[in-house]
């Protein structure tokens, strides 16, 4: 029986005291932090303050957050319109095929996400290999504008994300029962009507996964923005850059965290909300992730 | 099926896949151009081979990053693994709350990650440098193969283990001979994921590091901001060809199992 | 698992050749600052191995410092005020100019700057300006005088400006005939509100290598420093730089060494390497800044040491400024610049 006792501590123990560790506590320390007051030298001020979070309400950054939100809502959406005409196709494909595929999905991924943007800059320049092409036959005069604008982060942002769509989706998708739609169809239901009543609720679950999966990390990629969007946008990992590399102030970018993370943590919620609702429904749910 | 869906089908998944592999092509197709403008082909040439590897600071932080991304994601894979059985196998105080905990942190912007491990390694008196590295990546990395592995022993029939401990074994042989062949795919594919996210990360690493001891997804950074350099489209193709090789190695070790 | 990391990190034990061991020197400079060669040339004299790394901005620097309490680097590459600023934080160490025999290359001119009056903590590299950059195969070069040009409609996004708040804030200043370093925020939210105007003309915000949206063709005006004008010009002839008539932007790079850098004596040879007559021409010829090397700049070429680029003449520097330390003011600019970047 002791054995047994040990092995569930080491099960146990180490994780825990390695999430405590370098998770709770540096969290519990930025939400310290942001209660503090700027101090440029010794770099924090102990004195209570809650100027860092009335700053917030101030209309630059809500304004910062919106730009920030409806990047990572656009990309997002779109992987989504993209990605699960893809991962229904994947899902029908006979499993040796399939494999294949799933591979050359996840081949970009393995590789180095800046030097992937690199080459998106490459392809979308006005000198880049797009415009040389359609120049070379003769489709348009003028170069086209693409790189430095949103559309180019998006596509950034979308090429970067677009298999944390694929994979959750596939993942139910596969599990999706023909039969069901057979029945439906035989009982006389539209194509328009198989597709809203049974098969969106059914991947329900991977959809939230995949959009959650995509959004949540659209929020932070800011370096995409700026290396393909020229720096003009401020995004709020940007602004939280700044305040810890530039300006100085680490209560208020401490704030900014704390009030990402919150938000985050909302969306989680509204993410199992979904989850039960279906759940209570009597739709068939298996979790996935 | 009619014919124009079809059509559209078969131009989505044509268009998806040129849309993932454009770029890498570019990379890899200029890795071998004689000309630095990736529009223009100058011939065929090794020479940006040469000058990669002729830099010796560039190589340097190579080194240090597989150093860095082999250990934290045998770190985290070990860890992860211990976690998942945890969560899975036993019920304990503070249990939920240890999964909240990775939950949050798999979710939280790698800057916020980035400005919390600074706060504490600036409190905790840790330099920055190696040691500050390898704790913020391990930690990075965790949530990645807890789930993984859990996710893995959720599909697994618990009974085995039983039918063991009934049949005498002690937990650590059922462990040793049961558990950890059975999860073998996941445990390689967690540390491969661990792997890729460490040589990806720039965020983190650019408030973790120190002088002294770069590492390369930092110094990509830099060059790819700097721009124009045939040198990264080389550093691609091999990044590429590296993945590649431990993807099919990890099959062909599940494959084995 | 275990035999898998060893095989690979024995595969690229090969690959990074031998982990240094021995003298070594840590320097921090900026970007594309240093020719390729030299710090080759360096270790082969000295056998010490410099580790090298780079930033984009004095602020990134000034911070990485602070964080590590001026340890962990031995030399480091400040620009003009932020020498003052840093040494007044006791972020530097004096430097012992008795090993600094090459010292005497320096131009007397160049020495005692009011940011480090006897050169107690600084020891000058190059010197140069933010002006602007200009591809004349596409605008004219005489249609260009000054900065208040960029506010023409017809640059409607297409103009590069450095990613610097004091950079961009020093135009709109100095067109409105104020200092670029005023404190006064009236000054500043009418610099501001100008500003505001040119926007809708900025295409990309680039502190990192200016010139390489010129060389690809995305942008042909806007801000860019000096030298990057001089290396691109080995791409593209028709990349050309002119002196803004309301003034360009002047500072001052130089070597100082943190407080707590732990190889001092090789920290000392290497600036001593770098004050060297040939190496310094070196710089010239590849970086395309200014030395204050007078011995350096004997040893150049004559279209070098005559090209305006490189070296303006007396009155273009009057007409210009060096940027000082605006203390607290800082964080009025920094209000502004958020709200400019942020503003539609």
């Amino acid at each position: 029986m002791k054995q047994t006792e040990v092995f569930r501590w080491v099960t146990i123990v180490p994780v825990t005291v390695w999430l405590w560790l370098w998770v709770l506590l540096p969290t519990l320390m930025v939400l310290a932090v942001s209660f503090a007051t700027r101090e440029p030298d010794q770099l924090v001020d102990w004195t209570f303050s809650l100027d860092s979070y009335r700053r917030l309400l101030d209309p630059l950054y809500l304004q910062v957050f919106w730009d920030s939100f409806w990047l990572a809502g656009i990309t997002a959406i779109i992987c989504l319109l993209v990605g699960f005409p893809f991962a229904w196709w994947l899902a029908r494909l006979t499993p040796r095929w399939r494999a294949l595929a799933l591979f050359l999905i996840i081949i970009p991924f393995w590789t180095n996400s800046l030097i992937r943007t690199y080459a998106i800059k490459l392809i979308l320049g006005k000198q880049g290999i797009i415009n040389t092409v359609l120049k070379s036959i003769g489709l348009i005069e003028a170069p086209l504008d693409m790189l430095y604008t949103p559309g180019a982060v998006i596509c950034g942002l979308v090429y970067i994300l677009f298999p944390f769509m694929v994979l959750p989706l596939y993942s139910n998708l596969e599990k999706l029962d023909d039969s069901l739609m057979e029945a439906a169809r035989d009982l006389g239901a539209t194509r328009l009507q198989v597709l809203r009543k049974i098969i969106i609720p059914l991947t329900m679950p991977g959809i939230v996964a995949g959009t959650l999966i995509v959004f949540l990390p659209a929020m932070g990629m800011f370096y995409i923005s700026d290396l393909l969007g020229g720096a003009k946008n401020l995004l709020l990992g940007n602004i939280i850059k700044n305040q810890f590399l530039s300006s100085m102030d680490w209560p208020f970018g401490s704030a900014i965290s704390i009030a990402m993370i919150l938000l985050m943590g909302l969306l989680m919620l509204a993410y199992f909300q979904a989850s039960r609702r279906i759940n209570r429904t009597g739709g068939i749910h298996d979790s996935t992730l | 099926m009619t014919r124009l869906s079809s059509l559209a089908k078969w131009l989505l998944i044509g268009g998806v896949f040129l849309y993932l592999y454009l770029p890498i092509a570019v990379l890899v197709v200029n890795g071998f151009n004689a000309s630095k403008y990736g529009t223009q082909w100058g011939g065929f040439t090794f020479k940006w081979f040469e000058k990669l590897w002729t830099n010796a600071n560039l190589m340097d932080a190579a080194w240090h990053s597989l150093v860095v991304a082999s250990t934290s994601a045998t770190l985290a894979t070990i860890l992860g693994a211990l976690g998942a059985i945890a969560l899975y196998r036993y019920r304990f105080r503070g249990k939920r709350f240890l999964g909240g905990l990775v939950f949050v942190e798999m979710m939280a912007p790698d800057i916020v990650l980035a400005i919390a491990f600074l706060l504490i390694f600036m409190t905790l008196g840790i330099t920055l440098g190696f040691w500050s590295l390898l704790i913020a990546h391990t930690t990075f990395c965790l949530p990645f193969t807890l789930i993984t592995v859990y996710s893995r022993l959720n599909n697994f029939d618990v009974s085995v283990l039983d039918a063991a401990r009934d049949l005498g074994a002690t937990e650590w042989t059922a462990v040793r001979k049961i558990l950890v062949p059975m999860t073998m795919p996941a445990l390689v594919s967690g540390w491969l994921l661990s792997f890729t996210l460490s040589l990806d990360d720039v965020i983190i690493s650019s408030f973790v590091s120190g002088p002294g001891y770069e590492i390369l997804p930092i110094r990509v950074f830099s060059m790819v901001k700097v721009g124009i350099s045939p040198e990264i489209n080389v550093l691609a193709t091999l990044l590429l060809v590296l993945s590649l090789t431990l993807v099919l190695l990890s099959q062909w070790i599940s494959r084995r199992n | 698992m275990n035999m898998k990391k060893w095989w690979l990190s024995l595969a690229f034990a090969g690959l990074a050749g031998v982990v240094q061991a021995g003298e070594r020197v840590v320097v921090y400079n900026w970007s594309e600052y240093i020719p390729e060669d030299t710090l080759e040339k360096f270790k082969k004299e000295t056998g010490i191995e410099v580790v090298y790394s780079t930033y984009e901005s004095n602020e990134t620097l000034y911070t990485k410092l602070k964080l590590m309490k001026g340890e962990g680097y031995d030399v480091v590459v400040p620009s003009t005020y932020y020498v003052s600023k840093m040494a007044k934080e006791g972020l530097l160490q004096k430097v012992d100019k008795s090993k600094l025999d090459n010292f005497k290359n320096l131009d007397p001119d160049l020495l005692n700057k009011s940011f480090d009056p006897s050169n107690e903590y600084s020891v000058p590299y190059l010197w140069g300006s933010t002006g602007i950059g200009i591809n004349v195969r596409d605008i004219p070069m005489d249609s260009i005088t000054g900065w208040q040009d960029f506010w023409d409609p017809k640059f409607k996004n297409q103009l590069l400006l450095t990613d610097d708040v004091r950079e961009v804030f020093h135009m709109a200043l100095r067109i409105k005939g104020y200092s670029a370093n005023t404190t006064d925020e009236a000054q500043i939210k009418e610099a501001y509100e100008y500003l505001k105007e040119l926007m809708p003309n900025v295409r990309v915000f680039n502190s990192d290598a200016p010139r390489e949206p010129f060389l690809s063709g995305d942008v042909s005006l806007g801000m860019i420093w000096n030298g990057s004008v001089v290396q691109a010009q080995e791409d593209d002839e028709d990349i050309q730089y002119i002196y803004p008539k309301e003034g360009a932007v002047f500072w001052m790079d130089s070597f100082v060494i943190p407080a707590g850098a732990k190889n001092v004596a090789n920290a000392h040879k290497f600036i001593n390497f770098m004050l060297k007559a040939e190496i310094a021409k070196d710089c010239v010829d590849y970086v395309g800044y200014a030395t204050p090397n007078k011995a350096g700049k004997a040893l150049l070429d004559d279209e070098t040491a005559s090209d305006p680029t490189i070296f303006p003449d007396a009155e273009t520097l009057a007409a210009g400024e060096f940027h000082t330390d605006v203390g607290d003011a800082v964080l009025i600019y920094d209000k502004y610049w958020q709200l400019l970047k942020a503003g539609k």
